[in-house]
């Protein structure tokens, strides 16, 4: 026994610990050949400097470009959370003194880093949302990830179990703000932008509740005008969401059962792309600049505002003419008598004339069987 | 059987008319339903079919079109019939009508006996007769307003026009279903009546739906027929008036057709007028709306007396500490953290030369511009009084 573990355990032992270690000596060597010696800084390394307030750089164009990053927002973000480092998005910036920049202006210097998110968040990509349409057909100003989201304070956008987390709405519109600046002034005074940015309201809608995010369509083609009304629905027919305001949740059923409505509807599903001046629901009350209805300046329940928002398509209608909508009520005594009469009438007319004749149509039928039947008796009584 | 004497029944000119009112009729139903129900998935069906919406209005425009211009010429025969030849006028309905119905229910229910003979139109008739005038009536009415709802709210109110939109589905709906129950029973199902196509009734056929109408045939109580003389006269004044009444309805259904061109045709879109890209200016600096902390300014040590300092412990120090060490400190090829540091150099040699402010990188730097961090103009004089006075530490 003595032997065996002399001759056979022992050697066997010590050469698999001598190839162990053989093989961790190899995988270290390797692994030390794959990073160079010559090494990345690491992010305090460049924070050493660029941590420090007020560092700018003049660009050939004239323009300041700001080179100073906060320490405490950045240690905040997610990047530095996800141990992204500096250099994994300026890969070119190794050591100092740096690389020249070549930009000659902020706007081609931003553009640099055109595809660098690309290489982590590849899914966000979207080649036929509005903004990179525009990008590769050549406009500068399109923007790039980076334009919307600062990667040096981005937090992190979903919790744990990829919730994405409330955020407030104001910084949504203010960031879009940056380039869309005449829209955001309209939308800030709008019943919308005025709840989300003056109350941080989280239920209202932001640019990106209807435009999208990183797919933005165009909201100029006639599929985005027919697939509108189901857009404000979705919203406005939330009975939870709605009852908060007071606000009523027939507005979409009402609107689809008048003629506006029903064309738009059936355009939609039956050619989405058609082109339609039919009206939808931002025709009436504005696109970015909706007011409440009630708004004694330009709310639509006041009959002169929504006179001239009906001769925006039917220019010769009169001051009559407004009350031709049933102003998203479902007709009752108090709202829209008369149509509500004239249904009425109908469903006591329709029923009163169609059962007058139903009981001619069954007393003939009840007569022809009868006859019929007396006939048979009278021929089966005669071969008796 | 063959043989058996038959009975006229309809002019081929009333079996004309008849045929455009099944046809226009039918499509108005085809195509106005769908429009009522339009979230019924056989109408979103049955309207993509006909080519969409909008064609399916056209299409109920020109069968209304139809229906009504055939009305009018309807209404012109009759005003021939009862002017000019003077005939009964036997669709009117009366008491005997009624009595007729109640009768004929009693018979079907088998209270009565007596089976009612029937005139030449029977009840069941003249229901249907006069329910398609009011029917036709309501439509037209209503539709006019649904067709030029803009002319229509110069003399109505604008709430006529939803009314009339109720109206004009309600009346449809009783009008389809009251043909289906009345007119397919009576002359589709109880037993097949073909007189409206072929325009002559049997004997038996007559005996059952127009008994009393058969007894004066039999008993040779026909129209009369006017003096020839006589009609001549009155075909001189029926024919100038019926062609008025006659143009005038296609003027009128001319007009509604072609009256008001904002309500059912597709204006070019009025695109929004928003110009989208409209950046925000000036581009704030930082592009962060962070406040900036206050840049912090060097503060010379003036404990060593009130004189400037000259020296690299007399507040020179402070001055590279607080504007050069944040980065030439560990990195950046050079260091000014200490006085030892700063006369020795970085990695592009010495930087400062006791004496020669003009010949220090230092200087030379800040003057160049464009370095992260910059001195204030005091700070750099002061830096340069020093360099000139040798750069002494002490």
């Amino acid at each position: 026994m003595k032997n065996l573990y002399r001759y056979i355990v022992a050697p066997l032992g010590l050469a698999l610990i001598c190839a162990a270690l053989a093989l961790a000596l190899t995988a270290w060597t390797v692994q030390a050949e794959a990073v160079p010696q010559e090494s990345k800084p690491d992010n305090a390394y460049c924070l050493g400097c660029h941590s420090k307030p007020g560092m700018i750089k003049v660009l050939p164009s004239g323009e300041q470009l700001y080179l100073s990053v906060d320490a405490d927002d950045f240690a905040a973000s997610v990047h530095t959370k996800e141990d992204i480092t500096c250099v994994s998005c300026h890969p070119t910036i190794t050591a100092f003194p740096h690389q020249p920049v070549t930009a000659a202006n902020r706007r081609d210097y931003t553009l640099t880093y055109a595809d660098t998110c690309k290489k982590c968040h590849e899914d966000k990509i979207k080649p036929d949302g509005m903004h990179q349409k525009l990008m590769a057909g050549g406009n500068k100003n399109a923007p790039i990830c980076a334009d919307c989201h600062n990667p040096h304070t981005q937090p992190k956008l979903k919790d744990s179990n990829g919730n994405v987390v409330f955020i407030e709405k104001a910084k949504i519109a203010q960031t879009c703000a940056r380039c869309h600046s005449t829209i955001y002034n309209e939308y800030a005074n709008s019943v919308h932008g005025a709840a989300a940015i003056g109350a941080n309201n989280p239920d209202v809608p932001v640019c990106i509740t209807c435009h999208g995010v990183h797919e933005i369509t165009d909201p100029t083609t006639n599929q985005f005008r027919l697939a509108s009304p189901k857009l404000c629905g979705d919203c406005h027919t939330d009975k939870s969401m709605m009852a908060k305001y007071k606000l009523s949740t027939d507005v979409y059923n009402t609107y689809v059962a008048d003629f506006h409505g029903t064309t738009v509807t059936l355009f939609q599903k039956n050619s989405p792309d058609a082109q339609t001046n039919k009206a939808v629901c931002y025709d009436c009350h504005g696109v970015h600049n909706i007011l409440n209805p009630k708004d004694p300046q330009g709310g639509i329940s006041i009959k002169e505002n929504m006179l001239k928002a009906c001769q925006k398509c039917h220019p010769d209608a009169n001051a009559n003419f407004p009350d031709s909508w049933t102003s998203h009520y479902i007709p009752t005594p108090e709202h829209n008598p008369l149509v509500y009469y004239v249904n009425l009438f109908y469903m006591i007319f329709i029923p009163g004339v169609l059962g007058g004749m139903g009981v001619f149509v069954l007393s003939d039928v009840f007569a022809r069987l009868r006859h019929t039947f007396i006939k048979r008796e009278n021929r089966k009584e005669k071969e008796q | 059987m063959s043989d058996e004497k038959r009975y006229n029944r309809f002019s081929i000119y009333q079996r004309v008319e008849h045929i455009l009112l099944i046809a226009s009729f039918t499509i108005l139903g085809l195509t106005g339903l769908p429009q009522k129900y339009m979230d019924s998935p056989i109408s979103i069906w049955f309207v993509a079919v006909l080519g969409g919406i909008e064609t399916i209005r056209i299409i109920h425009r020109i069968s209304a079109a139809v229906f009504v211009l055939e009305s009018v010429y309807h209404f012109a025969v009759i005003g021939y019939k009862l002017y000019v030849l003077r005939v009964k006028a036997t669709m009117l309905p009366g008491m005997q009508d009624l009595r007729d119905a109640i009768q004929s229910l009693f018979y079907n229910l088998g209270f009565s006996r007596k089976q009612p003979k029937l005139p030449r139109y029977n009840f069941a008739e003249k229901a249907e007769y006069w329910a398609l005038i009011w029917g036709l009536l309501v439509m037209a009415l209503t539709g006019f307003i649904l067709w030029n709802p803009i002319f229509s709210s110069n003399y109505l109110p604008g709430s006529f026009i939803p009314a009339a939109k109720a109206a004009h589905g309600g009346e449809a709906v009783l009008a389809v279903l009251a043909i289906i129950l009345w007119h397919f029973y009576h002359v589709h199902i109880k037993h097949l009546n073909l007189s409206m196509f072929k325009g002559t009734m049997s004997r038996h056929e007559m005996q059952e739906e127009h008994g009393k109408e058969l007894e004066e045939i039999e008993a040779g109580q026909t129209n009369p027929v006017p003096d020839p003389n006589v009609i001549a006269r009155r075909v001189a004044i029926f024919t100038p008036v019926a062609v008025v009444f006659m143009v005038l309805g296609f003027v009128v259904v001319y007009q509604a057709a072609t009256f008001e061109q904002t309500a059912i045709t597709t204006l070019p879109l009025e695109q929004l007028n928003v110009q989208a890209y409209v950046p925000q200016t000036p581009t704030p600096i930082p592009p962060t709306p962070t406040p900036l902390p206050p840049k912090p300014t060097a503060t010379p040590d003036t404990t060593g007396g009130a004189a400037a300092p000259t020296t690299w412990e007399g507040g020179i120090g402070a001055i590279f500490d607080s504007e050069c060490s944040a980065c030439h400190g560990a990195v950046a090829g050079l260091s000014l953290q200490t006085y030892a540091d700063a006369m020795k150099g970085g990695s592009s040699g010495a930087v400062i030369k006791p004496g020669d402010p003009d010949g220090s990188l230092v200087v030379v730097k800040m003057k160049e511009g464009g370095h992260p961090g910059t001195f204030t103009d005091d700070e750099m004089a002061l830096v340069l009084d020093w360099i000139k006075a040798n750069a002494p530490e002490k």
